[in-house]
């Protein structure tokens, strides 16, 4: 039994096709809202696409099978996504998506005959401190405990819809644990705004007698774009997204590209695993972001914003629409901001599930409705971006950031952090600590009093920044998060004593091979092969060689991948191994060499269509597990 | 922009919008790849052209050449990450090269060749892929695919017919055609099909030709990748001038 469609999938695809104009670039935001209404993407809605949007079929089909959201068949009426980062694992997840599938009767990864329900796992959903979590029906369901699975199983059971499901359920903390001095207040929306008009001083009387009146007030906004860029460098802000390229010289560069229609893009995206201040910052402080995008669109000449918004994240889209018509009703977005000529807005386009297109030019690529592959690297998107037109892109946070110096002043913001590292950063603490969250601390805070603040002083090892960043040990403990010594996105996944790092290994290495484009040859391989040798400690037939062919497939993807993902993926393992032997050494069968090859692994297949456990099953000798 | 920059201990000279690649091949210099064809779009996915730039690795196939820059190529550590590279295009497919009748005229073999390759080195994955032979002229064996797109930018870009696209992603991205079927058979490709010539493998191959050319005495039987590619790139630069 199919979903019972709302409406018939013709005039659902009709409306959406004439709601974006049938362009082909709407093709991405058309299918997740077929997605979302069907379940699905029927092989008539490809079809009628592929038609009406005067593209091949084949392409149509490359996107679907790209997103992890997209499926091409079937799913149930209601589709359940558990959480899988490691912080969710920690918590128990994989027990519970068994739970749940015990109770439906259904199996993980697919759906039930009667098309009742479908339960999957999937990537970090960013609810790493309200975990374990997961989407139903793409909306966030936190906190997850086996009564509250029990309670889920009853109401897709009686086929509850989700409206009269228990709302704190659904319900999303922001959990603020610390604020400083950015964030402390929400920002007076309009501040920023007003602050980068006004930098461009008053309407001279000698201007409005020299120039025509419009050029009068373009002379003024030019001239306050231009102060506000001076701000943005005094502050020295660093892009918060991971790489912290200075903000200013991106703006500068677009300000200067050659060609008009430039945009402004904000990377919502979020895909590293156990992060989650942007989920905080468009709850808390969606003015503040909006605000920084449209200073932004002042300073470097751009009328376009644009918010990518992770799937997983669509459940904030009402909330920010409304902040967006809030702030077009009060002037300070759309035609002519405040009076002063200037123009811009901003719209939201969804992500479908993909790591990847958190990186800037896949991110540009699944806005233009194609598979999220990164771009070769020239040219820059400052110079040829979205559409080939000079484009900013930035991390939420960074925006917000910029939204708070235009109001306060570039020299107050540099004032807090460290000298290569000024203004505050938002950390997201999850895993083993007692108080999970957000922190806001000056740049340069030691990880161990970030410890201390969140309750987690006992931690056995850090993941600081995500499964791309670096795995710390209490000898690190005294460093200091900022560019100079541990820099990062701001995401700490605490590992108690209790822990063993081999499953934050296995997890990151599954995470990876899963999360590749696939486009080149050492990533797409090679997360592949380094999930197999994983997988041959997890089986504890490791061996030392083994150790030394991980070491070696991390130095060929680090030097060979096309991208961060590949380059970064390796380095968990790598470091694990060098840091934390004993975690590898008690998984080893012998000191020697154990072939990949392993035939009594080889049998597992023939064990499992025959139903047979037993020891016989086995070959002689083999512990059976 | 043109001038000259440094390939190890080079001078190659360069016109205005030539990539490394492009300006190294023009002055007689091979850099290995696989993905690159000069008459088509660079794709920088088989990263065999990685060289080093002021110590970080760049594709030379997208990087634009510029005056005094110093691009190191030939060291001992780039030709080793290259072999295995190669290797892990090798056992992520399943290539029994004796029994493909591109032998001898393959690429992907050939650069193993260039390169070194004695072994294959990592683990083979036996991946479990569609052969699709329902078209009377073209054999699809995807067992034989690199996914390196030559096929798919070349359908488009020369044949204008669009007839492949890759589906999926990470390690199970696959080659797909054009068809509501999803066979080859259904679709707009013909023998004479630039993207059938251009395809490295034997991956795509033309029916009814097996063997008109006797093993041993094919392309890359007779001379190396580097020459064979020098000498076409040559012979199109005296073409268009
Ligand atoms: C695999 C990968 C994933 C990324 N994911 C994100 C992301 O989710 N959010 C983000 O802001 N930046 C992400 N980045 C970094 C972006 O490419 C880009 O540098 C950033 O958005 C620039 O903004 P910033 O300068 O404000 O940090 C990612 C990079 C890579 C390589
Ligand atoms: S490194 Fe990985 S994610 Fe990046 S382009 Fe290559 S395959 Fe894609
Ligand atoms: S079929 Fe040939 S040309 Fe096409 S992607 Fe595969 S190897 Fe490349």
């Amino acid at each position: 039994m199919l979903r019972p469609a709302p409406v018939p999938l013709q005039d659902f695809l009709e409306a959406r096709l004439a709601e974006h104009h049938r362009s082909p670039h709407a093709l991405l935001q058309i299918l997740v809202a077929v997605q979302h209404a069907f379940h699905w993407i029927p092989p008539e809605a490809v079809e009628a696409l592929a038609r009406e949007l005067k593209l091949p079929r084949v392409r149509v089909q490359g996107l679907v099978s790209f997103y992890a959201f997209l499926s091409d068949e079937p799913q149930g009426d209601f589709v359940v996504h558990f959480s899988d980062n490691i912080t969710d694992q920690m918590q128990g997840c994989r027990d519970l998506a068994a739970r749940l599938c015990a109770r439906l009767g259904s199996e993980l990864g697919q759906t039930r005959a009667d098309g009742l329900a479908s339960v999957h796992l999937c990537s970090c959903t960013g609810m790493c401190d309200q975990g374990p979590a997961a989407l139903v029906n793409y909306l966030p369901v936190t906190r997850l405990s086996p009564e509250r699975v029990d309670r889920m199983a009853d109401l897709i059971l009686a086929r509850v819809p989700l409206e009269d499901w228990p709302p704190e359920f659904f319900r999303v903390e922001s959990q603020l644990r610390r604020s400083d001095v950015v964030f402390r207040e929400p920002l007076e929306p309009g501040s920023g705004i007003r602050g980068s008009l006004e930098r461009g001083g008053e309407i001279l009387p000698e201007w409005e007698e020299d120039l025509a009146p419009g050029d009068a007030r373009r002379h003024h906004l030019e001239r306050g774009g231009a102060e506000t860029l001076k701000e943005l460098y005094r502050s020295e802000l660093r892009g918060r997204g991971g790489a912290g390229f200075k903000a200013a010289i991106k703006w500068e560069s677009v300000r200067d590209g050659k060609s008009g229609g430039r945009f402004v893009l904000c990377n919502a995206d979020e895909g590293e695993p156990g992060t989650f201040k942007d989920r905080f910052l468009l709850t808390e402080h969606a003015d503040t972001v909006f605000e920084g995008m449209t200073v932004c669109g002042h300073a470097v000449g751009s009328k376009r914003g644009i918010l990518y918004l992770r799937q997983e994240y669509q459940y904030l889209r009402e909330h920010l629409e409304d902040v967006l018509r809030r702030r077009r009703d009060a002037s300070l977005l759309g035609r002519n901001i405040l009076g002063s000529g200037l123009d811009f807005d901003i719209e939201i386009h969804l992500g479908a599930g993909a790591y990847i297109c958190g990186m800037e030019s896949a991110m540009i690529k699944s806005i233009e409705g194609r598979r999220g592959i990164p771009r070769r690297r020239w040219p820059l998107p400052v110079h040829q971006g979205l559409f080939r037109r000079p484009t900013v892109v930035n991390n939420v946070e960074t925006f917000a950031c910029a939204a708070v110096i235009s109001a306060r002043g570039g020299a107050w913001f540099a004032h807090s952090g460290t000298p290569q590292s000024t203004g505050t950063k938002l950390f997201c603490v999850s895993g083993d600590c007692q108080r999970p969250g957000i922190y806001e601390y000056p740049w340069g805070i030691s990880l161990r009093e970030v410890l201390r603040d969140s309750g987690a002083l006992d931690a056995q090892a850090l993941q600081v920044g995500g499964p791309s960043g670096l795995l710390l040990g209490p000898e690190d403990y005294g460093r200091s998060l900022c560019f100079e010594d541990v820099p990062s996105v701001g995401t700490i996944m605490v590992f108690g004593p209790q822990r063993d790092l081999f499953d934050s290994a296995m997890n990151f290495a599954r995470f990876f091979r899963h999360e590749s484009c696939g486009l080149c040859t050492p990533c797409r391989v090679g997360t592949t092969l380094l999930a197999n040798y994983v997988r041959k400690f997890e089986r504890r037939c490791g061996s030392p060689v083994d150790l030394e062919e991980i070491r070696r497939i991390g130095e060929i993807m680090r030097t060979m991948a096309h991208c961060g993902l590949g380059q970064t993926a390796p380095a968990h393992l790598t470091e694990s191994i060098r840091k934390f032997p004993e975690v590898w050494s008690s998984r080893m069968r012998t000191s020697e060499f154990v072939p990949a090859f392993d035939l009594d692994w080889a049998l597992e297949e023939a064990r499992s269509l025959t139903g047979r456990t037993d020891p016989e099953a086995h070959l002689a000798g083999v512990e059976v597990p | 922009m043109s001038g000259t920059f440094f390939l190890d201990d080079q001078e190659i000279p360069f016109r205005e919008g030539q990539t490394v690649l492009e300006a190294a091949l023009a002055a007689g210099r091979f850099i290995p790849h696989l993905c690159w064809r000069p008459e088509l779009e660079p794709h920088s996915s088989c990263r065999l052209c990685t060289v080093l730039i002021s110590g970080r690795p760049f594709s030379a196939c997208t990087q634009p050449a510029m005056k005094g820059q110093r691009v190191v190529c030939d060291t001992p550590q780039l030709k080793d990450l290259r072999k295995a590279v190669t290797q892990m295009l090798f056992v992520e497919g399943n290539h029994f090269c004796p029994a493909c009748e591109r032998s001898g005229s393959c690429r992907l073999q050939a650069a193993a060749y260039h390169l070194g390759m004695q072994d294959s080195h990592f683990p083979h994955q036996f991946p479990v892929r569609e052969r699709d032979s329902s078209h009377p002229e073209v054999n699809l064996d995807r067992d034989r695919c690199i996914r390196c797109e030559l096929c798919v930018r070349a359908s488009r870009q020369l044949d204008g017919k669009n007839v492949f696209g890759i589906h999926g992603r990470g390690v199970t991205s696959r080659l797909e055609v054009n068809a509501p079927s999803g066979l080859l058979r259904d679709t707009a490709i013909a023998a004479e099909d630039q993207a059938v010539a251009f395809c490295p493998t034997g991956a795509l191959t033309v029916k009814r030709r097996g063997f008109e050319l006797p093993i041993g005495e094919r392309r890359f039987d007779r001379s190396d990748l580097a020459t064979e590619v020098l000498e076409a790139f040559a012979a199109k630069e005296a073409r268009h001038g």
